[in-house]
């Protein structure tokens, strides 16, 4: 039987290696880990979240026989935000779930790997999914419903941050909480809550003050916003809040996650 | 520039870790030289698991010290992480992954070049007889397949420790006696080998030394045969006994007795070899056991005449 005559490939010695050409060969090493371990299913979620973005807006058709285009306007601009909400919140903590159950969590912690590495390649993989989700969403509702969209640049942060915001609290989650039941449970209330209790299908005056109130501290309505903006050619100081409020989230959460993946009980 | 070998010993100083009042590890010193495979033997929850996992960065330590080579490995974890390889005792993440790709993404997140990387899968399935799994997608892999799979993932780019949990669950006897090879060609090439494992028997043949961990500390450390010495000039006997049958009464000369299933092992002086035949035949007689079995000890026998010498205190919890 053949044995190994290779030489060994031990790391060299004294030198840990650290640097961006480190961090750059790390991020493409671990985000085609992402992308072939995920490869059965990336396909199939890509094309769910762009089935599931086409039936928001054509539903809202068969539940009402007109639609103002105000009312279309403001449901298909606000699915692009559930899509990318969607994957952000829900395909992350369940991967990272998966992986407790399995046993192989461990193991994906000690890879030497930075903890921005691990976060980044997979925002890379949620985005690659969702945002081809947004993008059939919202053909699908110009089609529709002749939608006056005035689409801006501000389209691009607009998108990143959101899907940013979203993975990392979702990530966030999944590795915070050590119990792979615990999470499945608080992404399906997160979901439940996303969708009957947050303004981004409809707008924020026909929620009852307190709620409004409420929702001004959490992410979601101000995702809407400043997503909305971007397709509708607006702005305002809401937008400018709603960047503001989203980048104070996206910072706790990475943190949380660099917490998290780092931690050492 | 390569460091002289001797500068990339594995230290662990007086290492404890408590999870509350209980103590997993409770004072471990223990240094591994490079090209040394030693094995850590020792009962669930003895404390092993905790150990492995404060050195590759999943635990911290409540005091006391690992190093390796230069590095402090419990205040630089991202050092641990780069400077050791460890296979879990949990399986690898493979599923979606054919055995080929498993190996080279793993030896490039490990760092390594992507020729060398591809050289030494290469090399590693040949090694391991996985040839006809090359391209079998991980779902597809037996549990012993998927084992060697996570081995040579561990081992695509290894680090100067190599910490292996229990690497030879679930394959054959004879990949087995292919991949202690590769954990032996380890050493050969450099590598400090941490080997945590339950199988007294194959480990006895493959470490230059073995400690033996329970209740979080070590009870004993040693080659082998230093181990196995205090055992020396005595026998093993080994009666299997009629299903259902009562422990029969031992003789005085004979050592403490353990009883697994229906498999009763005793020592037995050299001396004695004869009076000890003569007492398993007459079981055989008597209807008591089936047959019997005389031979040399094993480090299984030193392995539980040292548990067994350990106070009641065991570690409780999963350490």
């Amino acid at each position: 039987m053949a044995t190994l005559d290779l030489p060994i490939l031990t790391i060299p010695p004294g030198g840990v290696e650290r640097g961006w050409a480190r961090w750059g060969h790390d991020y493409g090493s671990m985000l085609r880990w992402h992308l072939t371990s995920l490869r059965m299913w990336l396909m199939t979620i890509a094309v769910v979240q762009a089935l599931s973005g086409v039936g928001f807006v054509l539903g809202i058709s068969l539940f009402f026989s007109h639609i103002p285009v105000s009312a279309a306007l403001y449901v298909s601009t606000g699915v692009p935000v559930i899509n990318l909400l969607i994957v952000g919140l829900i395909l992350g903590p369940q991967l990272v779930a998966q992986q407790r159950t399995a046993g192989s969590y461990d193991y994906l912690r000690t890879l030497p790997v930075s903890r921005s590495v691990t976060a980044l390649a997979w925002y890379t993989v949620c985005l690659a999914v969702s945002v081809p989700a947004v993008v059939v969403s919202l053909l699908v509702a110009q089609l529709r419903y002749d939608l006056p969209l005035h689409i801006s640049p501000m389209i691009v942060p607009a998108v990143l941050l959101t899907s940013l915001a979203a993975t990392m609290i979702g990530y966030a989650l999944g590795h915070a909480v050590s119990n792979p039941m615990l999470t499945n449970v608080v992404t399906q209330a997160l979901v439940f809550a996303v969708f009957g209790f947050a303004p981004v299908l409809y707008p924020i005056a026909q929620m009852p003050g307190w709620l409004a109130d409420v929702n001004w501290w959490f992410p979601f309505r101000h995702m809407a916003v400043v997503t909305r903006a971007a397709l509708t050619g607006t702005g305002g100081s809401a937008v400018s809040t709603g960047y503001l409020v989203l980048g104070v989230w996206t910072v706790a959460a990475v943190g949380l996650v660099a917490w998290s993946l780092g931690r050492r009980p | 520039m390569s460091a002289p070998a001797s500068e990339w010993s594995f230290r662990v100083d007086d290492l404890v870790k408590r999870f509350g009042t209980v103590a997993a590890n409770d004072g471990i010193t223990l240094r591994i030289e490079p090209g040394e495979v030693y094995g850590l033997l020792g009962p669930n929850g003895a404390g092993k698991s905790t150990l492995v996992k404060q050195t590759i960065g999943l635990l911290k330590p409540t005091s006391g010290s690992i190093r390796l080579g230069s590095h402090d490995l419990v205040a630089d974890p991202d050092a641990a992480r780069q400077l050791c390889s460890y296979l879990p005792q949990a399986q690898m993440p493979v599923d979606a992954f054919t055995v080929r790709e498993a190996i080279e993404i793993a030896g490039r997140i490990r760092g390594a070049d992507i020729a060398q990387v591809r050289r030494r899968t290469a090399a590693l399935i040949s090694a391991l007889d996985l040839g006809e799994w090359r391209a079998t997608i991980g779902i597809r892999l037996s549990g012993g397949v998927k084992r060697l799979v996570g081995f040579c993932m561990a081992t695509i780019a290894p680090g100067h420790l190599v910490i292996l949990d229990e690497p030879t669950n679930d394959v054959d006897p004879l990949r087995r006696r292919l991949l202690w090879q590769e954990i032996r060609s380890l050493g050969a090439q450099g590598c400090s080998v941490l080997l945590v494992t339950h199988n007294v028997l194959e480990a006895e043949k493959a470490v230059d030394r073995l400690a033996l961990i329970a209740s979080g500390r070590l009870v004993a450390e040693g080659t082998p045969s230093s181990l196995k010495a205090a055992d020396r000039n005595q026998m093993r006997l080994q009666v299997m006994l009629a299903l259902g049958a009562e422990t029969p009464p031992l003789p005085a000369w004979s050592g403490a007795p353990v009883r697994v299933g229906n498999n009763l092992v005793t020592t037995i002086a050299e001396k004695d070899a004869p009076a000890g035949i003569a007492w398993a035949a007459d079981l055989i007689d008597a209807g008591i056991a089936e047959e019997y079995a005389l031979g040399a000890t094993t480090l299984e026998d030193a392995y539980i005449r040292l548990t067994s010498e350990l106070p009641p205190d065991g570690l409780h919890g999963d350490a």
